[in-house]
């Protein structure tokens, strides 16, 4: 038996601390990746294998294949048809302050290798720097199917514990730094978002969390959807994944604060 | 076995109301009475549901204008006791008339879904008294997005309405509107308590907010995309989802899945279940005030989330299922890993079960509180947890088994006794419910061991490149919430005709205003994380 199980009652500590303990499984799919110098046969099989029309190709060159890392669910549906052209990997897109960022053209993008730790010391030492105090967030699902929210509750478990670095979440947008938006924004959802937008006091931050957020993801942009939290709020950061992990969550956090 | 039972129904209606049936049909474990005139239908639903003891699975109507002049209703019936039968009852509304009788006085399960296809297809229910939309807020009269003439992308321009809600009225009540956004890290929903003091006398929800267009979406995509879909119905019932989705493909074009690809589902279903249940303990800890437990359990719900990603690839278990069987394997590494978890945190689980249970506070807390009737919960057709939390013995993994669970429903006839006696026992409160979830996560884990000795004939059979257009069928499931019912019928070329879902949600979610009846206000959130409701998978 491991020290941890003894412990699951007692004091000792679960929280990450270091680096060997960032969990990320190998087949984790993270994200795609294009494979330079591949057959150009197979890539309007891609193309049209892609639910979410994320991968784009104009002129059906490889040249000007792209990659909307705001749209992609990371189903892994291209990277099954077209084997030799794309390939998944286990880390996570970055987050982007543009939405023009998201989108992969031919240079890959650099990777961050920061752990979740890293990024949250170096978090709290810019909230520290720039508000004197802790940074307070308020989540809005706007349409989400909750998988975006389970992964915004794991912030708060013991394991990822996200307010050691001073980060909380807070049950009114008026005591909010942040808006953390989930969903392909519902029409249902508009009215109340852009009211949780105007009660919440200036400085503030909006990030879209999740494909959906980014795009409309799957659901797209349809009689009962807007296709992204953009159409409606304007967004500092743009988080990819269906659902983010933690460690993008915070990352996309991270350059929340960074831009004001 | 099944065959004899729908042998037994058929005789027993047609007997009955032989000359108001048209015709007859059979479709695996289904049987269709076709009715001559629609005006029968609350005689002979009212027979089927109360008389030949089914309950109301659900009610797909479809637009089929173009083929048979009108709207088709399906009232779906299913004998939840280990028969495994499913009744439809279908009528043809012309489309001149476009109204149909409601059947909501003698199946008050009904109202809902009348109220739902009076929104999504302008049909009429006639004797219905709750005609409020549902779904659609603020929507402009006469456009019904289900309509096949009515296009995907069509932006409406909101109309100003007022919803009416109930009034409570007399001296010293007053009204606390909450939503749609909410306090904590949840989904959105609009609850109107009328309360006098402290005590809530009267709750109204309306929901609707994450309304997304899902089944109208499905009618534009191919089969695999389609599939993506069904998995973000309601992120943490993917499995739950995408498996009733790809059985209904599956019977549609008559593909046998492969052993494995059984197995498979089962322990993926499984997993899921155990991360929800273990996830939903942490909740009702944390909303009667006890976070340490809380901390405790999510600790686990984070490995097992874990264990998802490495078994998976996704941590919300996205990408397990593909219609003829499983995208992904579990190799002997994979089973191995999930052994060893499972037994970590099974330990660890039984530690801070017997930790809470000996907090007095807390057990004083869950006992008696959202106390829920049988008769209540029996008349509004609820499902899973919460049914059988207050001792209504169904399962979906037992009466309508899928996947591998034919061969983990075997028990002797003293273990039926006991589960029947314990069954009666249960009361209903947050603390039946508490202690039936610790129950369903030790029998999960019964259940991934028993299925982890995986045959070895392969993942997936390939459906035919063709499926029938205008087949139909029931795909189901059961997920950690409840009965989770799709219906899909087959356009031309592969395309989706209708794709009716109905997730345990659905059921469960009118429950919650009388479970919370009589009790005050801070035991709402409580009750509410204990019934474990699923906002999208309402909305759709």
């Amino acid at each position: 038996m491991t020290n941890k199980t003894k412990g699951i009652m007692g004091n000792s500590s679960e929280t990450i601390r270091d680096l060997d303990n960032s969990f990320i499984a190998d087949n984790y799919r993270g994200g795609i990746v294009l494979n330079t110098g591949a057959a150009d046969d197979q890539i309007e099989l891609a193309e049209s294998a892609c639910p979410t029309k994320a991968l784009t190709s104009a002129k059906g060159d490889y040249k000007d294949l792209q990659v909307d890392h705001g749209k992609c669910i990371m189903c892994g549906y291209c990277s099954e048809i077209a084997p030799k052209l794309i390939k998944m990997k286990n880390k996570p897109d970055n987050p982007t302050q543009t939405k023009s960022r998201l989108i992969e053209q031919l240079v890959p993008q650099v990777q961050s290798s920061e752990s979740y730790e890293q990024i949250g010391i170096a978090l709290k030492n810019k909230i520290h720097k720039m508000f004197g105090r802790s940074l307070a967030i308020r989540q809005i699902d706007a349409g989400s199917c909750n998988g975006c929210e389970i992964e915004i509750t794991a912030l708060n478990n013991p394991i990822y514990d996200i307010e050691r670095f001073g980060i909380h979440f807070v049950a009114s947008p008026r005591h909010a730094d942040v808006l953390l938006v989930t969903g392909p924004a519902s029409r249902n959802m508009e009215i109340a978002l852009k009211r949780a937008f105007e009660a919440t006091p200036n400085p503030k931050i909006v990030i879209a969390v999740g494909a959906c957020a980014c795009s409309g993801g799957i659901f797209g942009d349809t009689y009962a959807t807007t296709g992204g939290i953009d159409k409606i709020v304007p967004v500092d950061v743009y988080i990819p994944g269906c659902p983010p992990r933690p460690q993008s969550l915070i990352s996309g956090l991270f350059l929340a604060i960074d831009k004001k | 076995m099944t065959i004899i039972y729908l042998e037994k129904y058929k005789k027993e209606v047609i007997e009955k109301f032989g000359d108001k049936i048209n015709r007859t049909e059979e479709n695996n474990n289904e049987i269709h009475f076709i009715l001559r005139n629609i005006n029968d239908i609350p005689l002979i639903c009212d027979y089927v549901c109360n008389s030949l003891g089914t309950r109301l699975t659900t009610i797909i109507c479809t637009d089929e204008r173009k083929i048979r002049n009108g709207f088709v209703i399906r009232y779906v019936f299913g004998k939840e006791n280990r028969e495994d039968v499913f009744i439809f009852v279908t009528a043809l509304v012309n489309q001149d008339k476009l109204s149909f009788p409601s059947i909501a006085l003698q199946i008050p399960a009904a109202f809902l879904y009348e109220r739902e296809i009076k929104d999504m297809f302008g049909l009429i229910p006639v004797g219905n008294p709750d005609t409020r939309p549902l779904a659609l807020h603020n929507w402009p009269e006469n456009t019904f997005p289900l309509r096949k003439e009515f296009d995907l992308n069509t932006k409406e321009t909101r109309q100003e309405k007022q919803y009416s809600f109930l009034k409570v009225e007399g001296e010293g009540i007053c009204e606390i509107p909450v939503g749609p956004i909410h306090a904590g890290i949840i989904e959105p929903g609009h609850f109107r308590f009328s309360i006098l003091g402290e005590n809530i006398i009267n709750l109204e929800t309306r929901l609707g907010y994450t309304h997304k267009g899902i089944e109208k979406l499905a009618e534009s995509m191919k089969l695999e995309d389609a599939l993506l879909l069904s998995e973000r119905i309601a992120g943490d019932e993917s499995v739950a989802n995408s498996t009733a989705y790809c059985q209904a493909i599956e019977k549609i074009a008559r593909t046998k899945i492969p052993k494995r690809a059984e197995n498979i589902r089962t322990i993926f279903g499984e997993l899921e279940r155990l991360y929800n249940h273990i996830g939903t303990l942490a909740g009702i800890s944390t909303d009667a005030g006890f976070p340490f437990g809380a901390a405790r359990l999510n600790i686990l719900k984070e490995r097992l989330m874990q264990l998802n990603e490495s078994s998976s690839g996704s941590r919300l278990l996205f990408g397990v299922n593909r219609i003829g069987g499983v995208r992904c394997d579990i190799s002997d590494e994979n089973r191995k890993v999930i052994i060893n978890t499972l037994d970590r945190v099974s330990h660890d689980f039984e530690k801070v079960i017997a930790f809470l249970k000996a907090k007095s506070s807390l057990m004083d807390r869950l006992k008696d509180t959202g106390k829920i009737q049988r008769k209540i919960a029996q008349e509004l057709g609820v499902v899973g947890v919460i049914a059988r939390s207050s001792g209504i013995d169904i399962d979906t993994r037992r009466d309508h088994p899928y996947a591998s669970y034919f061969s983990h429903n075997h028990r002797t006839p003293q273990q039926l006794a006991e589960e029947q006696i314990e069954m009666e026992k249960r009361s209903g409160d947050v603390l039946a419910r508490f202690e039936l979830r610790v129950k369903e996560v030790r029998n999960s884990m019964t259940i991934i061991e028993e299925s982890l000795n995986l045959a070895s004939d392969g993942m997936f059979t390939n459906p035919p490149e063709l499926i029938m257009p205008y087949g139909s069928a029931l795909g189901y499931s059961e997920s950690h919430r409840g009965q989770t019912i799709h219906w899909i019928m087959m356009g031309e070329n592969n395309s989706i005709f209708r794709y009716k879902i109905r997730t345990a949600s659905f059921c469960n979610w009118p429950m919650i205003e009388h479970a919370i009846l009589n009790d005050i206000v801070p035991d709402f959130p409580l009750v509410n994380k204990s019934l474990d409701l699923s906002y999208t998978g309402n909305d759709l």
